[in-house]
């Protein structure tokens, strides 16, 4: 049976099959034959030839938390993508018109209003989480649509907090 | 001694403060948020008392609401842990009215110290070194324009009332000066309730080296010696250290005693820590005083021996120190690396959610503190710190070694952690050679990622996450949203049943 999931916003297959003693897995051209022996709720001994590897896995909404080897690998079920960026900057969205909270934490500052134009990496809203400020910057040089939050308000992680209108050129090159 | 214990705090340090209580017989009072209600500390204390709405300006900094709960369970003293209430003077001077012990400096020194701009000028007289830079707080910007041309750029902003790396900000040019002040003075007016900031020359890259401090109500001060804190991101320690691999014997006792002359200028008692910066031909500032337990507090009780929880609620209770300066060693290696709430791979944002997997890593040499529990969300009201792992070894090779092992044992899923970052700082060939300063995490970790991981973990990860979907493996702790497929298995060998594909 094959099963899909998001790493790092890319996607992934993996097939496994059942054998009369374990499993086959299947990674495109790959195969290998492992015993999977389920411990407890959250943990997995997944023999593979002579090693085994002991399996910690979480799961939270979308996202499978899976550590193994002394790594966590962060998979996100395909289909409800969130638009996380993986190692983006504070507030760059997937399509950067729509800028949103990176956390949920609290509206310190507004610093433009719509229809204003601004320049790549202008701060545009403050937000603070844990007691710690984040600037959210504009991605590119452009025009402030609308603006959908204001100073003291709480927000979510990702809502939207500005959308922008990325410039097609800019406007005043220095 | 007192009969019981209010810990004014929360997290981490409220669970190590309850269980030095514990230990000493005295019975303790927890105080809780709404965000808090289930959260370690109140699990674990004697009694708790919920105090108020999860913003700490409603709860955890309220004084009335504290002062009505050490009353209600009559509560002799408080103390205060680090940050919140940890070194207002107001408070403490608000308990001694009300007769209750401030498990802390008296309010006098407190005050004193924490006013960075008037502790500069006392400490200046005393004749111990400052850093050049403002002795006054102006509001108005020619004054701040006037005293950074005078200095020379690179400055720092810094709150007056500051500590903990809030409010500060390093200006390179002029034209960023105001902007600068401007969120220096957001940021310490909503973590110290106090917008004063001034001006210190920035030195670039020194070593962070700090003196621990106790002095009882006796008349005697001695120093539990240093503590590196050189590896800092945001201007926030993250990996602490004693000793410093930057001392030799006749520095140690040079700073030593300075820190006691420090404090004593100051006419400070209890724990405190004496902040020195080091620059590169071995020359000590002095930066700032602690009037507070530190974070880092732990390898300093691991290389001495001391409880300076214990020590503290002593000292409090009129008690004097129990040793002399000759009766302090240091011995072996100490290292502390603190736990964040940050996702290292989202740029250090904070990351919150709840925790689903939880092992602390147990071993020889190896120190937990924690204010974390499986099942707990981690709320957005407070400071990102989770946990404190301390390790010692009898030298900081082996020290080293131990921090990097249990670095890979400790497991949390469910929130985002700076622990691969710190594994690999760890592992760093200049960490490891002890070449340490404040630039350290900027200079070599400058647009860091995890690197991703290997073709066969990747693999074998997609296939436990397959066989968890299969199963319905890991759902019962995510939440309520899915009350589908069997959580754990009756016998150790899974049977699968029925097969589904990955999404629903």
């Amino acid at each position: 049976m094959e099963f899909e999931y998001l790493l790092d916003g890319t996607p992934r297959k993996i097939t496994l099959e059942r054998l009369e003693s374990g499993w086959t897995i299947r990674d495109g051209e790959a195969a290998a034959q492992v015993e999977i022996r389920q411990i407890s709720e959250h943990e997995l001994l997944l023999l593979s030839g002579d090693t085994a590897h002991r399996v910690l896995i979480a799961r939270d909404g979308d996202r499978l938390f899976v550590r193994l080897d002394g790594r966590e690998v962060l998979l996100t079920e395909p289909g409800e993508h969130r638009g996380r960026s993986a190692g983006g900057e504070a507030g760059a969205s997937g399509d950067g018109r729509r800028i949103i909270a990176p956390m949920p934490g609290k509206v310190i500052k507004v610093c433009v209003a719509a229809g204003e134009a601004v320049r790549k990496n202008q701060t545009l809203v403050i937000v603070e989480a844990m007691k710690m400020e984040n600037e959210i910057k504009a991605a590119s040089d452009g025009a402030v649509v609308k603006v959908h939050v204001t100073a003291g308000e709480l927000v979510d992680a990702e809502r939207t907090l500005i959308e922008l209108e990325p410039a097609g050129t800019p406007k005043e090159a220095k | 001694m007192f009969r019981k214990i209010l810990i004014a705090n929360r997290g981490e340090i409220a669970v190590r403060v309850i269980r030095a209580c514990r230990e000493m017989g005295i019975p303790s009072v927890a105080v809780y948020s709404e965000a808090d209600r289930t959260a370690l500390h109140v699990r674990i204390a004697d009694e708790a008392v919920f105090i108020g709405p999860s913003p700490a300006a409603e709860s955890y900094l309220d004084m009335d609401r504290l002062v009505e709960a050490a009353r209600r369970t009559g509560a002799e003293a408080v103390h205060p842990g680090y940050g919140f209430l940890a070194e207002n003077a107001d408070f403490a001077r608000r308990l001694e009215r009300e007769k209750l012990v401030f498990i802390g400096p008296n309010a006098d020194a407190l005050e004193l110290v924490g006013d960075k701009v008037r502790a500069r000028r006392t400490m200046e007289k005393a004749g111990v070194p400052i850093i050049p830079g403002m002795k006054t707080t102006p509001t108005d910007i020619a004054e701040f324009e006037a005293a950074a041309a005078a200095l020379g750029f690179p400055v720092i902003v810094k709150a007056s009332a500051g500590g903990g790396g809030k409010g500060m900000r390093v200006v390179n040019a002029p034209e960023s000066l105001a902007a600068a002040l401007d969120a220096g003075r957001r940021e310490a007016k909503s973590a110290f309730g106090d917008e004063s900031v001034y001006l210190e020359k920035y030195l670039e890259a020194p070593r962070h080296v700090e003196f621990q401090v106790l002095a009882d109500r006796h008349g005697r001060t001695v120093h539990l010696f240093e503590r590196e804190c050189s590896i800092q991101r945001r201007h926030q320690k993250i990996v602490e250290e004693s000793p410093s691999p930057a001392l030799d014997p006749e520095l140690r006792a040079a700073m030593g005693e300075t820190a006691v002359k420090a404090m004593k200028a100051a006419g400070y008692d209890n724990a405190g820590t004496v902040e020195f910066l080091l620059d590169a031909g071995r020359r000590f500032y002095f930066l700032e005083v602690n009037a507070r337990l530190q974070v880092e507090h732990p390898v300093t009780e691991l290389v001495t021996g001391v409880d300076l929880v214990r020590q503290q609620i002593r000292i409090a209770a009129g008690e004097p120190l129990e040793f002399g300066q000759e009766d302090l060693h240091q011995r072996g290696h100490a290292i502390e690396c603190r736990v964040y709430a940050e996702d290292p791979a989202r740029n250090f944002l904070p990351s919150s959610g709840r925790i689903l997997v939880f092992e602390e890593p147990k071993g020889p040499g190896v120190r937990h503190d924690g204010g974390i529990a499986a099942g707990w969300d981690v709320p957005i009201f407070y400071d990102p710190i989770l946990a404190k792992l301390i390790v010692w070894a009898e030298d900081r090779a082996r020290a080293c070694d131990r921090m990097a092992a249990a670095l890979s044992d400790y497991v949390l899923l469910g929130v985002r952690t700076t622990i691969p970052f710190l594994r690999e700082v760890i592992a760093h060939p200049a960490f490891r050679e002890g070449r340490l300063d404040t630039g350290f995490i900027g200079k070599h970790f400058e647009g860091w990622s995890e690197k991703p991981a290997g073709v066969e973990t990747t693999r074998l990860a997609l296939a436990a996450a397959a066989f968890a979907d299969a199963t319905g493996m890991g759902r019962r702790s995510s939440g309520a949203t899915d009350a589908s497929g069997p959580s754990s298995a009756p016998t150790p060998w899974t049977s699968i049943g029925r097969w589904r594909m990955g999404r629903e």
